[in-house]
């Protein structure tokens, strides 16, 4: 059955999707290796930098119980997340 | 290879002690069910800690300590993005882009959600994907757990350990609904760390150290060169190429995970205040970091301890080690530990295909066929019943439906195949007022048909089993989709969007009453 289907699918959609995917893939094959690593940390930096400092603090700390630095979700957001750029940074 | 564990009485009165604990303490927690909101949803009781340790063991399975091992052992750390990229990124993303919305407006699922922002067939559809896909998930992995972990492992009859393990997940969730699971979760995530963390620390101490590890894998030879980098080139031959990873996993997989499946997200609804929900999320995260330490590294440290084991046999690296360093009481506790993951990923699973049951399958019916809503204690009973009728169901039916090859391509590529729509859908119509019904019915729809497309065109993309690619692909497919035929239908009225959008009205007490309002018409 799924060879069937897979049979079929080669028959219709191969000769439109594989010019696309394939000239995507050359291109992605080209990039640096040091690419990887940059995209990997900046995808944890970013999203630290858009918690600390884009969001709103009102929206970020809605509902906490009480005001201090240790409620404050931007502390927490740096805290899970330092570890993380450590670790890619250490394995690239 | 295949030798079986023997244990030791004192092995085994820690299992015994930890199972009937575990009972018990969900048992306990019946006293706090007294409607179907306390059932599904905790009443909206649930503390941040409680929550963040429960979304670490509902995602943790028993079968991940074994496959992750393995799959670290074959390909070196890049098996552990899936708890890192795969992870983090996206609970972010969902504390503060979802988690939010899904929280304020009061649903308990999902789909509902989807109902409330597009339309009724968007939450059928949304629902049906799930439960069919739960079911089938429920199922796999009683099975997995009982034959091809503690029958393989310990040499126990599958049968017995599929139907203790029923029985016992089954009562206390029948029983005590979310707060029972939420409950149990945070005793057997602390059960799971002493286990994971001792073997972790036995296998370290044997190999000599991290750096120990380091030098010696790398000195086995060239296939080896590779297993300290966590991303790797696009043209891997691996399954996990670095473009995959971010792009693919990172960004849509992850996210769409974190905040579109139910197992995971029904914990933050259940939370007593949004900043609760949030800090749930981001503290499970945090949790989760620590998770390939203790699933992961020992399949590095098994390449050092069980050279000849082989890729085939990569799987066997835990029970080997398991058999060959751990003394007795502790081989107890880490067996305890793979219960502990065992029965609360089947418990939350039980009780989210339960909930998606009853509100957007059971629910949308008798709304399609003019029958009044489930009255509070109607829906609460029917819950109860849903939840016996699947695990009983789930175990009849889990060797028939497990007992296959490739059970973990087979489940990845269930996943995959609408994990990219969903996202699309749910980012859009949060973050994009103009989204319609309409777009968002389409772009779900034709989604996930291009998800079967891009699956089974073979050769499309360089990987063998290409599950990224295709979340990814399909994302920015259904994107466009959603977007085209939104624009070319007409706009939703502002009251049907009011606290569903992003940028809508965000004072909570507004929104809070507008929607009550909606729900009780």
């Amino acid at each position: 059955m799924e060879q069937a289907i897979e049979n079929g699918f080669k028959v219709v959609f191969y000769p439109i999707l594989a010019p696309i995917f394939h000239s995507i893939d050359s291109v992605l094959t080209r990039l640096p290796d040091g690419l990887a690593g940059l995209c990997g940390v900046g995808l944890f930096v970013s999203a630290m930098f858009w918690v600390c400092v884009l969001l709103n603090k009102d929206y970020v700390n809605r509902g906490r119980p009480y005001k201090s630095i240790w409620t404050d979700l931007r502390l927490w957001t740096i805290i899970s997340m330092a570890p993380h750029v450590l670790v890619y940074f250490y394995f690239r | 290879m295949e030798q079986v564990i023997g244990l030791h009485w004192i092995d085994m009165l820690i299992v015994v002690i930890y199972m009937i604990g575990s009972l018990m303490l969900g048992m306990y927690c019946t006293r706090f069910v007294g409607s179907a909101e306390d059932f599904f949803i905790a009443g909206k009781a649930l503390p941040f800690w409680a929550i963040g340790f429960s979304i670490v063991t509902s995602d943790i399975g028993a079968t991940d300590f074994v496959a992750v091992a393995g799959a670290a052992y074959t390909h070196g750390v890049s098996a552990a993005n899936f708890d890192w990229m795969g992870s983090m990124p996206a609970m972010v993303i969902a504390a503060f882009v979802f988690v939010p919305y899904f929280w304020r407006s009061g649903v308990f699922t999902i789909p509902e959600f989807l109902g409330r922002r597009y339309n009724t067939a968007v939450q059928f559809i949304n629902g049906l994907i799930w439960a069919v896909v739960l079911f089938f998930m429920l199922a796999i992995m009683q099975w997995l757990s009982a034959d091809k972990l503690m029958n393989t492992i310990l040499g126990w009859n599958p049968y017995l350990t599929l139907w203790l393990t029923a029985a016992i997940t089954g009562i206390y969730t029948f029983s005590g609904g979310l707060t029972a699971v939420v409950f149990t979760d945070v005793v057997q995530l602390v059960v799971m760390y002493v286990g994971g963390f001792g073997l972790l620390a036995l296998s370290l101490w044997e190999v000599g150290g991290w750096s120990a590890l380091h030098a010696k894998v790398l000195a086995m030879g060239p296939q080896y060169q590779d297993h300290f980098r966590l991303l790797l080139p696009h043209n891997t031959t691996g399954p996990f190429p670095w473009t995959g990873i971010v792009f693919g996993l990172g960004l849509v997989m992850a996210v769409a995970y974190m905040s579109g499946n139910q197992v995971i997200v029904q914990r933050t609804l259940g939370a007593r205040s949004e900043w609760d929900a949030k800090g749930g999320m981001l503290f499970g995260g945090l949790l989760k970091a620590m998770i390939p330490l203790m699933v992961a590294l020992p399949g590095l440290c098994a390449i050092v301890l069980l050279p000849n084991l082989g890729a085939e046999n990569a799987d066997r690296a835990v029970p080997e080690m398991i058999r060959q360093l751990m003394p007795a009481g502790l081989r107890g506790l880490m067996f305890a530990a793979l219960f502990a993951a065992m029965m609360s990923h089947i418990s939350a699973t039980l009780n989210s295909t339960t909930t998606i049951f009853i509100t957007d399958i059971v629910g949308q019916l008798r709304s399609w066929t003019k029958l009044p809503p489930l009255r509070e204690q109607s829906a609460l009973r029917m819950g109860r019943f849903i939840t016996a009728a699947l695990i009983i169901t789930t175990a009849l039916l889990a060797e028939p439906i497990a007992n296959r090859e490739q059970i973990y391509v087979f489940m990845q590529t269930i996943l995959s195949l609408f994990q990219g729509p969903l996202l699309a859908i749910l980012l859009l119509g949060i973050v994009w007022p103009r989204a319609t019904q309409w777009g968002g019915l389409a772009g779900l729809v034709l989604g996930v048909m291009c998800c079967f497309v891009l699956k089974y065109t073979p050769g499309l993309f360089p990987s063998e089993d290409p599950f990224l690619f295709v979340a990814w692909w399909s994302f920015v497919f259904a994107i466009i989709v959603t977007v085209v035929v939104s624009l070319l239908t007409p706009r939703e009225p502002d009251d049907k969007l009011r606290g569903l959008v992003w940028s809508s009205v965000v004072r909570d007490d507004e929104v809070q009453g507008a929607l009550q309002e909606r729900i009780t018409q």
